[in-house]
């Protein structure tokens, strides 16, 4: 306020100028090549296959090295030898489509549950009040917790199996895409109802796409939640149904004393876990949401 | 006042003989927040006729734009009544299309064309999708994105975006345009040009349009007519024409003493509260 005896800096008025031509900008040196072998590395999946290939020598280096015994182990190249010798053999692609089967049924009634509760959220306060009170309860129970449950009501088969794998899929997708559409600016919302959009086509046309991003997290999650249950349930009772599946294959494999075979699936479970999580969900990313700028 | 009064006598005498499209007559307009329930107008009227560029003018709290949502039927008044061509105004729907200030009016999952033919189809304007298609090309050209069609919108400029969002609503051909503060995001530079565009379009096909703005210079500008408002809660304080004044005459002394007169409407209280206030310290 007062005026003290610190020094103020004063505007230093200079001569003004026009610059009569624009010379051409000097560009030589402003990009410069990357060494082949940087480029390499720059490649994502380059670096995470050396990952990769480092932990699958550390394996075999030590198994091998310290002449570890098989039954405990086995080195990496025994249990890929198995791996690939039970999918030649048979004996492995009918119990990944049993699991597989059992997945999709499970996952495809979780998701057609979770639409229908979250159009009743979107038209209804109690409907909303409904799936942040059951995702509340439900979402911290481990679906697993629920097969003795299921075992109880729907026997020992693939209806208890689909029920756990409903319930995992649910909260996970409902919560996720409720929470995407309370998200969607206001501004889209006036502009659905500005051409005539309202109920289920304002739903379909309006909200979906602009909760995309939300509804898409929620299904890989619940995907990954689903995958881990199946393979867990299955290992409690998977060969009831005669065929039986992934996680009943481990479990065959342990009982038999096959390490090797235990790994092999193993190896199975995370390969189609890769799968899906790489490249069917990221493709749809692609197509979708990053084409749209919505994610990146 | 007298040269506003002459001039309003001079138009209406003009008028007489054409029906408004809009008329709102004496509208409060309410909402409520968490805690209170705000007055955003109260009774407010004016007519808007066929051509006009009509601006509402005002500062923030005069309740424009809720005064376009109303029009765009968002809102329900509280008292009053808003007809368009003689129908009483009940739901939104697509003979009021209504232009955004946010660029995210877009719809980020549908290019350019798709954005204009979804409101197309949906809207009901037109029946097939190749009418469509056609309709929204000819309005992408006239606000000259041609070649753009297939881009999604993330991929645009504010000023496109909004180029855009204006080529969807007049592709609807709306009984009128609605456009609350559509270019108060742009810089000045797109602004301006925007402003030009918009008074070319104008031109072409001289469309009616409602206008919110904040900024008397761009009223003088794009306006052929302005209601002013005062604030808390908004009442009509004028209603004046600008029709002669565009870019163009910007230095003349017309505009000059529009721009004061207006400005002196506007803040005249709240100079007089400035003043008191420095008198108490």
């Amino acid at each position: 306020m007062s005026t003290s005896d610190k020094k103020i800096p004063q505007l230093v008025i200079r001569d003004e100028f026009i610059a009569d031509e624009i010379k051409d900008a000097h560009t030589g040196d402003v990009a410069v090549e990357l060494s082949t072998l940087e480029k390499i590395w720059n490649i994502n999946g380059v670096r995470k296959a050396s990952i990769l290939l480092g932990l699958v020598v550390i394996w075999q280096a030590y198994t091998v090295g310290f002449d570890v015994e098989p039954l405990m182990f086995p080195t990496f190249s025994f249990s890929l030898e198995k791996l690939i010798a039970d999918l030649l053999s048979g004996n492995l692609p009918p119990k990944i489509w049993f699991s597989i089967k059992v997945l999709i049924i499970g996952y495809s009634a979780g998701m057609v549950i979770a639409a229908v509760l979250v159009l009743w959220a979107t038209a209804s306060r109690l409907g909303s009040d409904f799936i942040a009170t059951a995702t509340a309860m439900f979402n911290p129970l481990p679906a697993i917790a629920m097969l003795p449950l299921a075992m109880l009501w729907f026997g020992l088969g693939t209806a208890s199996l689909v029920f756990v794998l409903v319930h995992s899929v649910l909260w996970a997708v409902a919560l996720n895409t409720h929470t995407g559409f309370r998200n969607v600016s206001q501004t889209l919302r006036m502009i659905g109802q500005n051409y005539a959009l309202t109920g289920v086509p304002f739903v379909v046309k309006i909200l979906v796409p602009a909760a995309l991003p939300s509804i898409l997290a929620g299904m890989k999650v619940g995907w990954a939640f689903a995958w881990r249950t199946l393979i867990g349930a299955e290992l409690v009772f998977g060969a009831s149904s005669g065929s039986g599946g992934l996680g009943w294959y481990i479990f065959e494999s342990s009982q038999n004393i096959e390490t090797e075979g235990v790994f092999a699936g193993l190896f199975m479970v995370i390969l189609i876990g890769i799968v899906v999580e790489n490249v069917v969900f990221r493709n749809i990313e692609l197509k979708t949401v990053n084409r749209w700028g919505m994610q990146r | 006042m007298t040269d506003g009064a002459q001039a309003a006598a001079g138009v209406s005498s003009a008028a007489a003989a054409v029906d408004p499209i809009l008329d709102v007559d004496g509208v409060t307009l309410q909402y409520k927040t968490k805690e209170h329930l705000i007055t955003a107008t109260y009774r407010v009227g004016f007519k808007v006729y066929p051509a006009d560029r009509f601006v509402l003018l005002g500062p923030s709290g005069c309740g424009k734009s809720t005064l376009l949502k109303g029009v765009a039927g968002y809102m329900t008044p509280v008292e009053g009544n808003m007809r368009l061509k003689g129908v009483d105004i009940k739901e939104p729907g697509p003979d009021r299309v209504m232009v955004f200030q946010e660029f995210d009016q877009l719809l980020p999952w549908k290019t350019v064309k798709q954005n204009i033919t979804f409101a197309l189809m949906n809207g009901g304007k037109c029946k097939t999708q190749r009418e469509a298609d056609d309709l929204a090309m000819q309005y992408i050209k006239k606000v000259k994105l041609d070649r753009f069609e297939d881009t999604y919108p993330h991929m645009l400029s504010g000023g496109m975006k909004q180029r855009v969002a204006i080529a969807r609503g007049m592709a609807m051909e709306p009984d009128i345009l609605l456009m609350d503060e559509p270019f108060a995001a742009l810089d000045a530079l797109t602004r301006r040009q925007m402003q030009e565009e918009l008074l070319a379009l104008w031109e072409d096909t001289h469309f009616t349009v409602l206008f919110v703005t904040h900024s008397i210079e761009e009223a003088l500008i794009v306006g052929s007519r302005i209601l002013v408002l005062s604030p808390h809660p908004g009442q009509v304080k004028a209603e004046l024409n600008a029709h002669d004044l565009n870019h163009g005459n910007m230095s003349s002394p017309e505009f000059g003493e529009l721009q004061t007169k207006i400005h002196d409407m506007l803040f005249a209280d709240r100079i007089l509260e400035d003043e008191l206030q420095g008198e108490d310290a």
